[in-house]
């Protein structure tokens, strides 16, 4: 049997021909490696901005994304601290996709800080760039689902989620209410076809983190993970791509997470 | 390229309780994603349709009776795939199942033998075939173990013992197989299907998923892609996690038609 007949079943369930995708949080690397996996795939992609002054970021994945084969992909450099932003991005990819078929939030802004000095505009602030945000993006993405009959939404998060750590009180708490606002919103929305999944990342080995600040950090932190290495954030590409696909039809209100056996130890 | 990644051309995936049901809609997947086939289970009629439907695909497939509550038997068929294939890329640890004469008996009516058939059938047949398997999967410095667990593995039911207990020793033996093998290069995950009616009385019994936050039950064939995923390279560094596949079951569940009456604030 001929290899692509014999691949045809694998390709119809992840394939994402003709589908119209959009990302925000594009400049992020969660977001680039999004955009570029779902280029590869098949999708039409949009890619957005959680910041504003982000474009030369912005344009290098488009070339990626362009290189990756993308069937359409176009660039919204943008604020997706403010509500209107977010609405015109969803229009915009309903616009040029015929309909939004996903919608990946790669929405991420760290905060590091002691509890006990960190004041209040701090929780604001921590809060607004990590949850309103995916709140708002979740809501207004569903909006156009809703009326044109369902789709998929992933959120990108982290395993900070999960558990409590020192000097990052405020981002724990943000990320944990990314996750369960995830769980309600694929309980809403479960039987108007849109599912809505959160994508864990472990240790990310990437410039922003602490791992790659603090070199005492890392080295302990490598010791103590079961395969001795952080995360790529291309490793995020595969789980990614299944939640979106048509092959997690059945799938909603879960967390994949994508750690190297981390979890399974705390 | 991603969807190449997700390709399982020419790997070799043992795949228990194969006959019928989730195993033969996994085996059939795997066989389409390029893998061939050793498919297990006690009963050979039911393997065989399962290997018929593997073969059209022009992949291969080993059919090995296998009673996986023993011990012996496992090693055997472990030896049998090897003897052919030369290696083990992926282990589908699927067999396993309710237990008709004890199901749903309160706690003092459960004989010891049940309970040890239970537990048995449910949990010791997957910790002998990745002890089986695993030595080989080390030598070749890489190996996929896929453990079929069910939400019941994370929530309590009425007199549900040895099914539940079971299927939450399944979760833990996936966690601690992949924090010990992480280094070796195998990556040790669990598939959590929620319900997946596979006949008219099971549907009924759920009222054709009403509870279910999508509305619906699982299809056996749905759980097809998401083994493929997690047996394949696009899956290289998800270790350990549980994966459930349930329609949204185990997000909610803590009201029973999933929602508060919205009130006026």
């Amino acid at each position: 049997m001929a290899s692509e007949e014999l691949h045809e079943q694998l390709h119809k369930d992840f394939s994402l021909d003709g589908k119209g995708a959009l990302i925000i949080g594009a400049e992020h690397p969660a977001g680039r490696v999004a955009a570029i996996v779902l280029a590869e795939a098949g999708a039409r992609v949009m890619l957005a901005s959680q910041d504003p002054g982000t474009d030369a970021q912005l344009k290098e994945v488009l070339k990626a994304v362009q290189e990756a084969g993308a069937d359409k992909a176009e660039l919204r450099v943008q604020d997706a601290g403010i509500r209107a932003d977010l609405s015109a991005a969803m229009d915009l990819a309903v616009k040029s996709f015929g309909r939004l078929d996903i919608l990946v939030n790669a929405l991420d802004a760290p905060w590091y800080g002691p509890a006990d000095t960190a004041d209040d505009s701090a929780f604001d602030q921590v809060i607004d760039n990590n949850l309103r945000t995916v709140w708002m993006s979740c809501q207004e993405g569903a909006r156009v689902m809703l009326r044109d009959g369902g789709g998929a939404i992933v959120n990108v998060n982290s395993i900070i989620a999960q558990r409590g750590v020192v000097n990052a009180s405020l981002y724990c708490a943000a990320k944990a209410a990314v996750l369960n606002l995830t769980r309600a919103f694929a309980m809403e929305w479960a039987r108007a076809g849109i599912r809505v999944n959160t994508l864990q990342a472990g240790w990310l080995d990437e410039p922003a983190s602490p791992l790659s600040v603090d070199q005492e950090f890392r080295n302990n932190l490598l010791k103590y993970l079961p395969d001795n290495r952080p995360v790529k954030a291309e490793e995020l590409a595969g789980a990614l791509l299944y939640l979106v696909s048509p092959a997690a039809a059945f799938v909603t209100g879960e967390s994949i997470t994508v750690d190297g056996a981390l979890m399974c130890r705390v | 390229m991603i969807l190449d990644s997700l390709k399982l051309t020419d790997r070799i995936a043992i795949i228990t309780g194969a006959g019928r049901g989730l195993g033969r809609a996994m085996a059939v997947k795997f066989a389409q994603a390029g893998a061939h086939i050793v498919a297990a289970s006690r009963t050979v009629a039911q393997l065989e349709i399962t290997a018929a439907e593997v073969r059209e695909t022009g992949r291969k497939c080993l059919v090995i009776p296998t009673d996986v509550t023993s011990s012996e038997a496992v090693n055997r068929m472990t030896a049998a795939a090897i003897a052919e294939f030369g290696r083990i890329d992926i282990l589908i640890n699927n067999a396993g199942g309710g237990d008709e004469e004890a199901a749903g008996k309160p706690i003092d009516q459960i004989t010891d033998e049940q309970w040890r058939r239970g537990i048995d059938t449910n949990l010791s047949s997957q910790f002998f075939a990745a002890r089986a398997v695993i030595p080989q999967m080390v030598r070749q410095s890489r190996g996929k173990i896929i453990n079929i667990a069910s939400g019941y593995g994370l929530r309590g039911a009425k007199n549900s013992y040895m099914y539940s207990c079971a299927k939450g020793g399944v979760i833990q033996l996936t966690r601690s197989l992949a924090i010990t093998y992480a280094k070796n290069n195998l990556q040790i995950n669990c598939i959590v299907p929620g319900i997946f009616p596979h006949n008219e009385e099971m549907m009924k019994a759920f009222k054709g998923g009403k509870f279910i936050p999508m509305g619906r039950g699982g299809d056996d064939a749905e759980v097809g892609p998401l083994a493929v995923f997690l047996a394949s390279d696009a899956a290289d560094h998800i270790n350990g996690e549980l994966v459930v596949i349930d329609g949204g079951g185990l997000a909610g569940g803590i009201l029973p038609t999933g929602a508060v009456p919205a009130l006026p604030g």
